[in-house]
């Protein structure tokens, strides 16, 4: 048997793991999402057409965008994540 | 793989127990030597590639704000985002072929992920020393040695995330314009962010997470055992060789003491970036870096045993049958890239720089002129997605005596879109009700740059 002291695995703890996978995962969404949808559009046409008098820049664009996009999918894994956790077990009880 | 994950539960649950930071204990081997050159080939890849230039200009840029991606003497547009949405999907299919024909290979010599701790392990060790000064320097009370080593690890990875941040921005505007305007200290506000994300990323996620990464967060980590047959290349320990394990002195008779091969030096979990033992069967933790072989062998050499008591190998081979490296999902795999590849090729080959698009006027259905004339109002749109100017000629047909008024001879500038009004006319005669006709524009200097795009001209009906 291998000593103790070679057992060396970090475990994460259930909320650390949630929040980092959520965030990971909808960190790889939002690039999907930023990719599809700004080779569509043009960040200054998009702002062009709302006509509001301001000049954010293309850059600004796409970052917005992205972070838009970060947050929308964080929401939605977070609270999937958060639903699924807290189910209530009826099952192993019929099981 | 699931199956044998599955029936280790309990004692891979006892190893989570100990909530203990890993160590990897510093390994030379066959596999450690390759994974060195994959990591100096790939890391050196990514920091070269934004330096590299092509005809004047940088050779790989995704130039965002300028919305075109320039790869070598290609240039992309948004148009063409069809070509990297192809390339991602031939990479995900090479990834399976690849794990189904190897494993994890991916994982253990080719992931960003483990590229990258690789560097960061060992700048640790530069400055940490080896697995057990580590773990001792840990061990001690503050001092002014242990602050002057954690500080320079601290000071080399800070750097090398820094470095990775610009490099990483790099590929996203001229990386030696970017140079200059750090060291003028003019950087804007987003560059410096993003630069900055992407040094933060690196830093934690190589120096800190590491393994959790695989263990936790990867999709492709949970996903890549369905790839995966009893054919499958995976590292294994040997089990019917190795047991029972004992350590042994080297002179001892292993069958007369009744051991296996296993002298449990416990090498194989030390090297383990992961923390897992290969003995306890295949886990998916395990992400095949193959260092516990390189371990094994070296003391299967100093003990005169055989080499490969941990071993690459497959279940069929672990099972005395013989293993198929050609078998119908490698069929599968191979087609399915071929067809994939041979698209893109030729898509790519035969790809027209020129882009024609033709909006017909819809205030009006057409007007007449005087000496009996039909005339329709068109807006064409030209977008030359090549580098330079070019000149096109356009033209009409579709209607017996078409015409075009207006310009029918157009200069584009490399990238640029023209928008042109025209008139197309025909005389009454020729005009009734509603008729197809094509619009076509061609390279002056190259005639088989051609575009055609199809469109309507109105006349009267009766």
């Amino acid at each position: 048997m291998v000593s103790e002291e070679y057992r060396g695995a970090r475990k994460w703890s259930r909320n650390k793991q949630a929040v980092a996978t959520v965030i990971w995962i909808s960190f790889l969404a939002a690039s999907v999402a930023t990719m599809l949808f700004f080779a569509v559009f043009d960040p200054t046409e998009l702002i062009a057409t709302l006509n509001v008098d301001i000049d954010i820049g293309v850059q600004t664009g796409y970052a917005l965008g992205f972070f838009f996009f970060w947050i929308i999918s964080a929401g939605c894994s977070a609270v999937t994540a958060w639903l699924v956790r807290t189910a209530p077990k009826r099952d192993t009880i019929h099981r | 793989m699931s199956k044998a994950a599955q029936t280790d539960q309990p004692r891979a649950a006892a190893l989570y127990e100990s909530a203990k930071k890993i160590y990897p204990r510093e390994i030379n081997g066959r596999f450690a030597t390759l994974s060195k050159l994959a990591t100096y080939a790939l890391l050196g890849l990514f920091y070269a590639v934004p330096w590299l230039m092509w005809d004047g200009r940088q050779a790989f840029l995704f130039d965002l704000p300028a919305r075109k991606f320039h790869l070598l003497g290609l240039t992309l547009w948004p148009q063409d985002f069809i070509y990297l949405a192809w390339l991602l999907m031939i990479a995900a299919f090479l990834l399976f072929f690849i794990t189904a024909l190897a494993g994890r290979l991916w994982c253990g010599f080719a992931c960003p992920q483990t590229v990258w701790t690789e560097a960061f392990i060992w700048m640790e060790q530069l400055t940490e020393g080896t697995r057990s000064q580590r773990m001792k320097l840990d061990k001690a009370p503050w001092s002014l040695s242990k602050l002057r080593r954690k500080g320079s690890k601290q000071f080399l990875w800070i750097m090398f995330s820094l470095w990775t941040g610009f490099t990483f921005v790099g590929y996203f505007m001229p990386i030696r314009q970017l140079g200059v305007d750090i060291l003028a200290i003019n950087v804007g506000g987003w560059t410096l962010f993003w630069g900055l994300f992407y040094a933060f990323a690196t830093y934690g996620n190589a120096g800190y997470m590491r393994e959790q990464v695989c263990k936790y967060m990867c999709p492709y980590a949970r996903f890549q055992s369905a790839m995966f047959d009893r054919d499958t290349l995976i590292i294994s320990y040997d089990e019917g060789r190795g047991e029972p394990r004992g350590g042994r002195k080297r002179s001892v008779d292993r069958q007369k003491e009744g051991l296996g091969d296993c002298i449990d030096c416990t090498l194989c979990v030390q090297v383990c970036p992961t923390g897992i033992d290969i003995r306890d069967g295949l886990q998916y933790d395990c992400i095949a870096c193959a260092a516990c072989i390189d371990a094994c062998d070296s003391v299967m050499d100093k003990m005169d045993y055989p080499r490969g008591l941990v071993r690459y190998t497959t279940e069929h081979a672990m099972e005395g049958k013989t293993s198929r490296i050609l078998r119908p999902r490698m069929y599968v795999y191979a087609a399915l890239l071929t067809v994939l590849m041979s698209a893109l090729i030729t898509s790519l080959v035969t790809r027209t720089p020129v882009i024609l698009d033709v909006i017909r006027d819809r205030n009006t259905l057409y007007r007449e002129l005087p000496g009996d004339v039909i005339e329709n109002s068109y807006t064409v749109k030209i977008i030359n997605q090549s580098n330079d100017a070019r000149n096109f000629r356009l033209s009409v047909a579709g209607v017996p005596g078409l015409t075009l008024d207006g310009a029918a001879e157009v200069t584009v500038g490399g990238g640029d879109i023209l928008s042109q009004p025209v008139r197309a006319r025909t005389h009454r005669d020729n005009a009734y009700g509603i008729m197809n006709i094509t619009f076509s524009v061609t390279a002056t200097d190259d005639e088989s740059v051609i575009v055609i795009e199809d469109s309507r001209f109105l006349g009267p009906t009766p």
